[in-house]
């Protein structure tokens, strides 16, 4: 079995964009990945112009804000790295079990990673802007200066979910068969490191003794 | 595997199946989010539901439908997609193609200009804006395609009668999965096309918006001009092969649709707070349009309700806003007048369309962008004033049916929990949470707060004069009253601050009782002004105070709905939304009730007093 990956672009946020920047992917993702029966439901973003879908499954949102608390969380103990969240769809092989393996064993057969670059702000300090000079800005530049940063991240944003939309469109042979799903979604995981992380490659290193890589599988 | 419905047998059966429900499916999507009368979002349910559905099924919303189960994605009913896709079915596999045309008013009614029509308020213009019929009924239309979208099944030459079968091509299964994911992703497209943007502001304020989507459905169109496809963008889906051929979906779309947007296309943020800065205080005036839905009311000044209900019994016929009062409107036209003769005595004019001003400011805040402070202050109109009350008609209708107050009463506004929310514009749930966004970021308001102020300021220095010119045939007592309570109360917004008002409204319902007891505090000064003119006539007094006492609504209200109305508020629809406020009204003043009827108590007996001390004299 084939195994894509998707490197989204690169996203700069600041902290309090975070939250509605990964729903906002994550649930377009999914919802392009829910082949079960889905009764869609637009939301509008808030900060931004876009609306964005979401199969409207409870279970799956709560998970979704769990981990971007946990993302959330991990970008202020470690401020100054860039994170990332790993998507990962896979399906679950029942195996026989042995000495080495676990009986169940997933195979993943698509990873979408998520880059954001988290601004560094002095926390809650919303006056303040990039620069520690910004005390002697005056407000109207600083505004101007936010409208514009922000209008650039809703463009990018907008790119981004294209970029997903053009993926899902390119790639369909790999996506298996549609199970009689239980939930909405085929079964998948979110992940989250940081790039200078170096426990991160160790939990792959563990993950591909653990399961095989998806490239190794097919 | 998931299983799709129909009786096919054969594979190509169940392909050309799978083709043909791909197509309606294609077309309700697209449809389902272009379409204004039948909105994706909810809004307009009620109109959909009174709509007539050829054959939508009875079945509730939470159900799924043998519909809903193709492609396994439920879809709200499209009446417009049901009968075009109705139609297509009997073409054999035709292409598709879905023009969603935006029909706008002539090129003098964009949104700048409609500024100036608001101010000028010309009898036509505003006709427009009350009607909630067909806006573009006799105007010229101009007509645009602002997307094309084409479906089209490619098949090979080669796929003959018995072609196909078992073909190393797609299997009907690998068709049905691909299709499900071509789709999603259409479905995810429509909302981020330019175009969602208008139909998303179309339904969220239908009154104002200056153009209408509409949408052909056709196999063969013109295609268009050389020059006219240089202003639009191509995308186009993968194709999905089957055996037979290809499935392709593509459109074109105009990447720039913000010039026909009633709203600007400048950043989102600074305009939700400048929409929720003015609401609540440039329109200060607003409240008492519904404020007197509890009669109960927190007014601290009954004598100047007194005053507005007396005008109101004693005024044989005020102006009447309808050109052509027809007998089925005449409760609700006997509101409004009298809402307006109350608001608005005839020779206060400038003031008559400083409050028309406020109302389209207020029911599209996006034109605030456009507003300079100077709009704020009344300019001076050519239009005859039996105008502006017509105009106000349905948006009157809309809001509350209300009965009369004073202009004095203005100085609810000084209260800063409730009348903020109950007087803004009914609006979509995206803006109500966007407002909360506003609070977040309230660094932003640093840089609006300038103008906000000047707009304060610029208000607030015209209010004397204004009101000095509101009743001249009363006598000076009055009018120095109203005057001093006005402006009163717009220092007191200002000196609250607008998110301090905003952070009331949306985190802390409880603290209201205090911030009543706080504005009651300043009218202490004024309420000698109010009861002077009582001496000038006793007996319309006694009279109008025993009346308001009949009228009172009885006193039974439970508290505790208050914070279940406040917490539904942020999310409830439009329509829930209203119901909502107006039973806030009613239901938040009980105890101000109380208070009130105390007050009128004292009242009695001071006419009492006064009545003996006149007649031992």
């Amino acid at each position: 079995m084939n195994s894509e990956v998707c490197q989204l672009k690169e996203l700069e946020v600041e902290h309090f964009e975070i939250r509605e920047v990964l729903r906002c992917i994550l649930h377009t993702i999914l919802f392009h990945r829910a082949l079960g029966l889905v009764r869609p439901k637009d939301v509008d973003l808030e900060l931004f112009e876009i609306t964005y879908v979401q199969c409207g499954d409870v279970e799956l949102d709560r998970k979704i804000d769990d981990k971007i608390d946990q993302f959330i969380d991990r970008v202020e103990k470690h401020p100054n790295k860039k994170n990332q969240i790993c998507l990962s769809f896979y399906e679950v092989k029942n195996k026989q079990a042995t000495w080495f393996t676990n009986k169940v064993e997933r195979l993943y057969w698509e990873q979408w990673y998520i880059n954001l670059n988290v601004a560094q702000h002095p926390k809650g300090h919303f006056g303040k802007s990039h620069h520690s000079k910004v005390v002697v800005d005056r407000g109207d530049t600083a505004a101007d200066e936010r409208s514009a940063r922000r209008a650039a991240l809703e463009a990018s944003l907008r790119d981004v979910l294209f970029q997903i939309i053009r993926f899902v469109n390119e790639k369909k042979d790999h996506v298996p068969p549609i199970p009689n799903l239980e939930g909405v979604s085929f079964p998948y995981e979110i992940t989250i490191s940081s790039s200078s992380d170096s426990a991160f490659g160790m939990d792959m290193f563990k993950r591909m003794l653990q399961t095989g890589h998806p490239t190794m599988l097919s | 595997m998931a299983t799709y419905k129909g009786n096919t047998h054969s594979e190509p059966a169940k392909m050309e199946q799978i083709i043909t429900e791909f197509f309606a499916k294609s077309l309700h999507i697209i449809l389902e989010s272009r379409c204004a009368y039948v909105s994706s979002r909810n809004y307009s349910g009620e109109q959909f539901l009174s709509s007539p559905s050829p054959s939508s099924s009875s079945s509730s919303s939470s159900s799924f439908r043998p519909r809903d189960k193709w492609f396994n994605l439920a879809l709200r009913d499209c009446p417009a997609a049901l009968e075009n896709i109705d139609f297509w079915r009997q073409s054999n596999l035709e292409p598709m193609i879905v023009d969603v045309v935006l029909n706008q008013r002539p090129s003098n009614w964009d949104p700048l200009n409609n500024r100036g029509i608001v101010r000028n308020l010309s009898g036509k213009e505003r006709y427009y804006y009350g009607s909630d019929s067909d806006e573009f009924g006799c105007e010229t239309k101009s007509e645009k395609v602002v997307e094309r979208w084409f479906l089209q099944y490619e098949s090979k030459k080669s796929c003959g009668g018995n072609g196909g079968k078992r073909s190393n091509c797609t299997s009907s299964h690998s068709l049905y999965k691909k299709s499900i994911l071509l789709l999603r992703s259409l479905y995810v497209t429509v909302r981020l096309l330019p175009a969602y943007k208008l139909f998303r502001d179309l339904i969220s304020s239908a009154q104002i918006c200056s153009y209408n989507l509409g949408h052909r459905v056709s196999s063969f169109v013109e295609p268009f001009t050389r020059r006219e496809e240089a202003d639009m963008q191509r995308f186009v889906f993968t194709p999905v092969e089957t055996s037979c051929g290809r499935l392709c979906l593509s459109v074109l779309y105009r990447s720039s649709v913000s010039d026909v947007s009633s709203e600007p296309s400048t950043p989102m943020s600074p305009q939700f707070i400048q929409e929720y800065v003015g609401s609540p205080m440039a329109e200060p005036l607003k409240r008492f349009s519904s404020g007197p839905v509890s009669q109960s009311s927190p007014s601290s000044s009954p004598f100047g309700r007194r005053h507005s209900w007396s005008y109101d019994l004693y005024r044989a016929s005020p102006p009447s806003a309808n050109p052509s009062p027809s007998p089925t409107y005449s409760d609700s036209h006997a509101a409004i007048s009298k809402q307006l003769s109350n608001r608005l005595p005839p020779a206060g004019l400038p003031r008559h369309l400083h409050d028309e001003t406020h109302d389209i400011h207020m029911k599209n805040p996006s034109y605030d962008e456009y507003w300079p402070s100077p709009a704020f202050s009344p300019s001076p109109s050519p239009s005859p004033p039996t105008h502006v009350p017509g105009s106000q008609l349905s948006k009157v209708l809309l809001r509350s049916e209300s009965a009369p107050l004073n202009i004095p009463t203005s100085r609810l506004s000084s209260i800063p929990s409730l009348p903020n929310n109950q007087m803004m514009p009914p609006s979509p749930p995206m803006k109500a949470t966007r407002l909360i966004v506003s609070k977040r970021d309230a660094h932003m308001g640093l840089y609006h707060t300038s103008s906000t102020v000047d707009k304060l300021f610029s208000f607030s220095r015209d209010e004397p004069g204004k009101m000095s010119n509101v009743k001249p045939s009363s006598n000076n007592s009055s009018k120095s009253y109203s005057r001093n309570s006005s402006r009163l109360s717009f220092q007191d917004d200002y000196d609250d601050g607008p998110f301090v008002v905003d952070d009331d409204d949306m985190i802390d319902p409880g603290s209201r009782p205090s911030s009543f007891d706080q504005t009651r505090h300043p009218s202490g000064p004024f309420d000698p002004d109010g009861v002077f003119p009582v001496k000038k006539s006793q007996d319309a007094a006694v009279g109008a105070l025993v009346r308001m006492l009949k009228k009172a609504p009885p006193l039974r209200q439970d508290i505790s709905v208050n914070s279940h109305l406040l917490n539904q508020f942020s999310e409830e629809p439009l329509k829930e939304l209203s119901v909502a406020t107006s039973e806030l009204i009613s239901s938040k003043t009980t105890a101000d009730a109380l208070e009130e009827l105390r007050g009128y108590k004292e009242m009695k007996d001071l006419l009492l007093k006064q009545g003996g001390n006149i007649s031992s004299e």
